[in-house]
């Protein structure tokens, strides 16, 4: 199992309800670990919505997690 | 035309007066010369210049006073603007009020020759005692900068930059852009000021609500300096316009609120190859990026490859924000565009930033250019169908059930459970069925999309529209806006 840190903004942060959190999970990428977290907090929008980050950079989706990564998923925001 | 409003840049109209009037004494001979010029509002009739010279022989009073109201339409920084009847209203700036009859049939100015011995000494005096030291902006102190100098100076003097939307970002944007001296600043903004913007535009005040956000701005900010050049586009931006009017400045800033609009403003900025400042905020949370026009630099369509589209991403219900978020982003943007002006590095590699200031973090997430992002000019698109025809008002569902309509709610399920509808719904299906590619809703078929306050299901109709669903409406409003 790897130990992620999980960091949510916008929306993704409300309906979480966190803005961050630790987990240990299987999941080979980051594809798989927003699966994950999204039927156990009930995000609403779908992975094409959404860019990925690992360690400060933006990554595809199927790109490897390893553990002790720092995670962000981020939706686009528009508001001014 | 109801009344008329006068606004002034006190300082130099003090400054500027005083030199006409100091001119006209020493032109025509006279013994003394006043003039004074009212601001604020003003109703139809009443006096808004009063002139008066003190001489020996009537002739030269005249023609001082002549010279004196003819240069003080001219040369004094004060714009006047026209309240019209229908409750449209405009500026005039001096130079057309200076047109001959363009000014005499509003308001009346009084041009008065005086016999020796009258008032018009004290007024010149009392204008002199209100001169202030410094009537011009002083830049010092980010010339002292070893970053800026006098040279930096004269290029952000000699520079150029187009702001979209003068709300919550453009407002500090503004602000900061037109107090560094920038020579020419253009504003696009199609809104009027609503009461409940003032909590995050602090440029405007109650006396504001209801006017031209872009001509307010404008007036204020030559307050800041009158040097300097605003161009006013009281419209939206879109792909009909931006081209042209961008490819006059240096840099664009973005400060839009709305997906369309920022998509629009990348693809101006890459088919014109001029550096573009892009922020947005939700809530407690920006995000900012610039876009130079580098062959390694990634736009906007590099991150979003697909455009989202506006009310798809979010929620609902009318989204908060506190002012100072804006704020804090829109100076960020500010000091990106000065870097870009002048001539600094902007940022050691690409990035969005991403800032939370409830949680205080900063998150700078580095990008690369998308392979699959041609990032070559392409024509802007529209969208094809006018939103305004989307959306469908009815008082009850019964009666949009009524009049043949098919009811979808797209509300998630947990919203459902909060607020049940008595009304005639045939289908639940959530927002977030559709966006994972739900293709349970036939095509065939009159539908009336329905959410909370209407922002999802217009989105989706116009979503479902383009996807090729003839007959798809939204509920104006959503279900806060009809009785049960």
């Amino acid at each position: 199992m790897k130990k992620i840190t999980l960091q949510y903004f916008a929306v993704l942060r409300e309906q979480a309800g966190c803005s961050e959190e630790r987990l240990e999970t299987a999941a080979a990428t980051p594809a798989e670990l927003y699966e994950e977290v999204r039927a156990r907090h009930g995000f609403t929008l779908p992975l094409s919505m959404l860019r990925v980050a690992v360690n400060e950079e933006f990554r595809d989706w199927s790109s490897p997690l390893e553990s002790s990564d720092r995670v962000v998923f981020i939706p686009p925001v528009a508001g001014g | 035309m109801r009344r008329l409003e006068y606004e002034a840049y006190a300082a130099l109209a003090e400054r500027e007066g005083e030199g006409i009037v100091a001119e006209a004494v020493a032109k025509y001979g006279v013994q003394h010369a006043a003039c004074i010029h009212r601001i604020g509002d003003l109703a139809l009739g009443e006096m808004a210049v009063w002139v008066g010279v003190s001489s020996r022989h009537r002739a030269e009073a005249f023609a001082a006073c002549r010279y004196i109201i003819d240069e003080v339409k001219h040369r004094v920084p004060i714009w006047k603007k026209e309240h019209y009847v229908d409750g449209d209203s405009g500026w005039v700036n001096c130079e057309r009020c200076a047109q001959p009859g363009a000014h005499e049939s509003h308001a009346d100015q009084i041009v008065t020759p005086l016999a020796e011995g009258a008032h018009g000494h004290d007024h010149a005096h009392a204008h002199a005692a209100m001169t202030p030291q410094h009537a011009l902006p002083d830049f010092s102190r980010q010339i002292a900068l070893p970053e800026v100098g006098a040279a930096g100076q004269q290029r952000l003097r000699a520079g150029s930059v187009l702001v979209i939307g003068a709300g919550g970002l453009g407002v500090p944007a503004l602000q900061y852009l037109a107090a560094a001296g920038v020579g020419r600043i253009g504003i696009v903004e199609g809104d009027v000021v609503e009461a409940s913007n003032l909590h995050r535009q602090p440029l405007y005040g109650v006396a504001d609500i209801g006017k031209s956000k872009a001509a307010v701005a404008a007036a204020r900010l030559r307050e800041l300096n009158p040097e300097a050049t605003f161009a006013v586009h009281a419209e939206r931006a879109g792909a009909g316009n931006l081209v042209d009017w961008l490819a006059r400045y240096d840099v664009v800033v973005d400060c839009s609120d709305n997906f369309a609009t920022k998509f629009t403003v990348n693809d101006a900025a890459v088919i014109l190859g001029k550096p573009a400042v892009f922020a947005s905020v939700y809530q407690y949370e920006g995000q900012l990026q610039v876009y130079l026009p580098r062959e390694d630099w990634p736009c906007l369509r590099c991150l979003w490859p697909e455009a989202p589209r506006d009310g798809l991403v979010g929620n609902c219900a009318q989204a908060g924000v506190l002012g100072p978020v804006p704020a804090v982003l829109g100076a960020m943007q500010a000091m990106q565009a000065l870097k870009i002006l002048l001539g600094l590095p902007v940022e050691g590699a690409p990035a969005l930033h991403v800032f939370d200031l409830l949680g205080m973090h900063w998150r700078t997430l580095h990008a690369a250019r998308n392979p699959a992002c041609d990032h070559s000019p392409r024509e802007l698109q529209t969208d094809a169908i006018d939103p305004a025809a989307l959306e469908l008002a009815y008082p009850t569902l019964a009666a949009a059930f009524a009049s043949g309509l098919t009811l979808v709610d797209i509300r998630e399920p947990w919203e459902r459970a909060r607020d049940v509808p008595a009304g005639p719904i045939e289908w639940h299906l959530p927002l977030s069925a559709f966006l994972q590619g739900s293709t349970a809703l036939p095509r065939e078929g009159r539908y009336l999309i329905v959410c909370a306050h209407g922002v999802r299901s217009l989105a989706l109709a116009g979503h479902l529209r383009a996807l090729g669903y003839p007959a798809v409406y939204s509920l104006a409003g959503g279900l806060a806006a009809v009785s049960a």
